[in-house]
């Protein structure tokens, strides 16, 4: 069958008093009841949990569910030299929020962004554990920049830290890295940004697999060039993004997708057997076998509950395609 | 003339003892009327403090709400309520979805703003969750567009809003804090809004906060009510420029106390707020408001933010000769 994957981050909260405990850990680290150490360790509880759950429906690449971070844009960049975080900003279309970075100066990266999160998940994960970072050019938009004057500049120091922080996550053991960029379905004229950015973050890859993700929209306008850009798999949102649907169909891939086709957004269930038909007709335009399926991006915009029926249709749908002995 | 009349945007914080017995009901610890009895209290209690500090126009205060979206949806025919979802940091919140065609069962909102306005001889809002922001903030698991899931709850909020403006309502506030969410379907926000005050005589207001406010300036006149009331102090003063250039055609709430900050603006800085208000707005098409609901602020901190605002507003229209 096919392989399966998510995109990043997952719910860290659910309503069963025992998924609670990190949502109580904060509250009692506010009123200082605990120590950061102590909610360190709620925290890794959590990730066990969350990996414990993509075990035990098979999917075969996971994340940490992006557990600790507070939002996609301040937990990279807040660790990054002459970054300060600001206040809330809504995040794309969601009805969520990150703090923005805000830059004042030269960016760079001082010490580790994920290394140890990324080791603590995959000593306590069966399947391999990806490493997902948010792009250079998605970080340089959100930002507010009172030092470069210019994206492009912006976004190449971003694609350098970045770099750096890949290197890193290879020398400890990571042999699938994902960089998301959702400003591409937003903001298609920056493709070329995007590209300059991983060919930056290539050189730091060793012998990992890169992937880009883009998300909340479509990349059909682009599609073609998409193709070009140097990385080895393309992650596509074809929920919120099902106008790529038809131009992939047409054109094929030339590279392993990852086709975001269970909707992360919504409750609604799809039927997993209807999926696999859906996905099988790119059987001869798509390498499936070199392909994932997956939710259309990060599963944290569902209820717990809900992102683990959605882990289930995926795992089916996937074992429904039968294309992979 | 009337001029700079004092309102509020919706929301003020739940005294202590209703948050205590808020969670004593969610556990079933305590029944439902006594939770009301509570409800009602706070109710009272803050038409009294609107009407001490001397605010022209009152609102109840939302004591009764938990989410503003789950509470119109908990009211409908054809929603459920999800489990928890992260807004931010370590806040969640329970979302509406929509599984079955949706109707209107009753009165929604229509008890609470009967039992408001019977406390007070002020206008007192009534206030509903607007048709765009139910429909952003929900999951959809019927209606599969965005578009028709919209209209539907347009239609049923129609039938809310009327019933309001005949239980006395003389003002009709419909809340879209999500208007800036996609500007893609700014249309689509405005007919949906036209569909809730369609032949109200009452007066209408659009109450919108923390967007950006430039992408969606030209739609400003389009919007079918008759006041805009906009979030100024924390991040809009800005816009006053382009208000001065591209001159609105309706009434203004204009708010001059930030609700996210614990900071209580002194109140030179408001009436520094509003005069700037007044190089641009006549004074009778401005009104005076905080940015938002204050409900997640202490009982203390909404008090003297109100207070203040108040007194600033006193202070200004004396100033200019108003009344």
């Amino acid at each position: 069958m096919v392989k399966t994957t998510v995109v990043g981050s997952y719910p860290r909260t659910g309503d069963a008093f025992e998924e609670q405990a990190l949502r109580r850990g904060i509250a009692r680290l506010d009123r200082g009841e605990i120590t950061e150490a102590e909610l360190r360790t709620v925290e890794r509880d959590t990730v066990k949990a969350v990996l414990k759950e993509q075990n035990e429906v098979g999917i075969d690449l996971v994340t940490d569910g992006q557990i600790s971070w507070y939002d996609s844009q301040s937990h990279i960049a807040g660790k990054l030299a002459s970054i300060e975080i600001n206040g809330l900003v809504r995040y794309f279309d969601t009805n969520t929020y990150y703090r923005q970075p805000v830059v004042r100066g030269a960016v760079s990266r001082n010490g580790p962004l994920l290394v140890d999160e990324w080791k603590f998940a995959q000593g306590s994960s069966k399947a391999p554990v990806k490493a997902v970072l948010t792009g250079p050019v998605t970080l340089a938009s959100l930002s507010l920049d009172k030092h470069y004057g210019n994206k492009k500049a912006l976004a190449g120091a971003f694609a350098s830290a970045i770099g750096e922080e890949v290197g890193a996550l290879v020398k400890a053991g990571a042999s699938q890295i994902q960089i998301d960029e959702p400003i591409l379905t937003q903001h298609p004229e920056d493709l070329s940004l995007v590209s300059e950015g991983l060919d930056r973050i290539r050189g730091h890859k060793a012998k990992a697999t890169l992937t880009l993700f883009t998300f909340f929209g479509d990349v059909a306008g682009i599609y073609k060039d998409l193709q070009e850009v140097p990385a080895e798999i393309l992650g596509l949102d074809l929920v919120q993004g099902a106008a790529t649907w038809p131009v992939l169909a047409k054109h094929g891939s030339s590279k392993p997708l990852v086709l975001g086709v269970i909707d992360a957004r919504n409750t609604k269930e799809e039927d997993p057997a209807a999926v696999a038909k859906k996905v099988s007709q790119l059987n001869s335009a798509v390498d499936l076998k070199a392909s994932y399926l997956s939710p259309s991006n990060g599963l944290e915009f569902l209820p717990r509950e809900r992102a683990r029926r959605k882990l289930r249709i995926l795992h089916d749908a996937a074992r429904g395609l039968g294309v992979a002995g | 003339m009337t001029a700079l009349l004092t309102t509020s945007v919706g929301s003020l914080p739940k005294p202590e003892y209703l948050t205590r017995a808020r969670t004593k009901a969610a556990k079933g610890e305590l029944p439902s009327d006594a939770l009301q009895d509570l409800e009602q209290k706070a109710t009272r209690e803050w038409i009294r403090f609107q009407e001490e500090i001397g605010i022209d126009i009152l609102v109840d205060g939302e004591q009764y709400r938990g989410d503003m979206a789950t509470y119109f949806a908990e009211n409908l025919e054809g929603t459920e309520i999800s489990g928890l979802v992260r807004s931010y940091g370590n806040r969640y919140y329970k979302k509406p979805i929509v599984v079955g065609e949706l109707k209107r069962r009753g009165p929604i909102s229509v008890d609470w703003f009967s039992f408001a306005q019977s406390q007070t001889d002020r206008p007192v809002k009534g206030m509903i969750t607007g048709p765009y922001t139910m429909m952003d903030w929900s999951f959809d698991e019927y209606y599969g567009s965005r578009t028709e899931a919209c209209l539907a709850f347009a239609k049923l909020l129609h039938e809310e809003a009327v019933a309001l403006e005949a239980a006395g309502a003389k003002y009709v506030q419909v809340d879209e804090p999500a208007l800036s969410t996609r500007f893609d379907e700014l249309p689509l926000l405005v007919k949906a809004v036209g569909i809730v005050t369609k032949g109200l005589r009452a007066r209408t207001v659009l109450h919108t906060c923390y967007g950006n406010y430039n992408e969606i300036f030209d739609y400003f006149n389009k919007l079918p009510v008759d006041q805009l009331d906009l979030e100024m102090s924390n991040s809009g003063l800005d816009l006053l420029e382009r208000f001065k250039r591209e001159p609105l055609k309706k009434e203004i709430a204009f708010g001059v106390v930030d609700v996210h900050s614990h900071v209580i603006e002194p109140e030179a800085l408001i009436r520094e707020r509003i005069e700037k208000a007044l190089t641009i707005f006549r004074p009778d098409q401005l009104f005076i408001d905080p940015d938002c609901g204050l409900k997640t602020r202490s009982v203390d901190e909404a008090r003297d933010k109100l207070r203040n605002m108040v007194a600033a507003t006193r202070a200004v229209r004396q100033v200019h000769g108003l009344t």
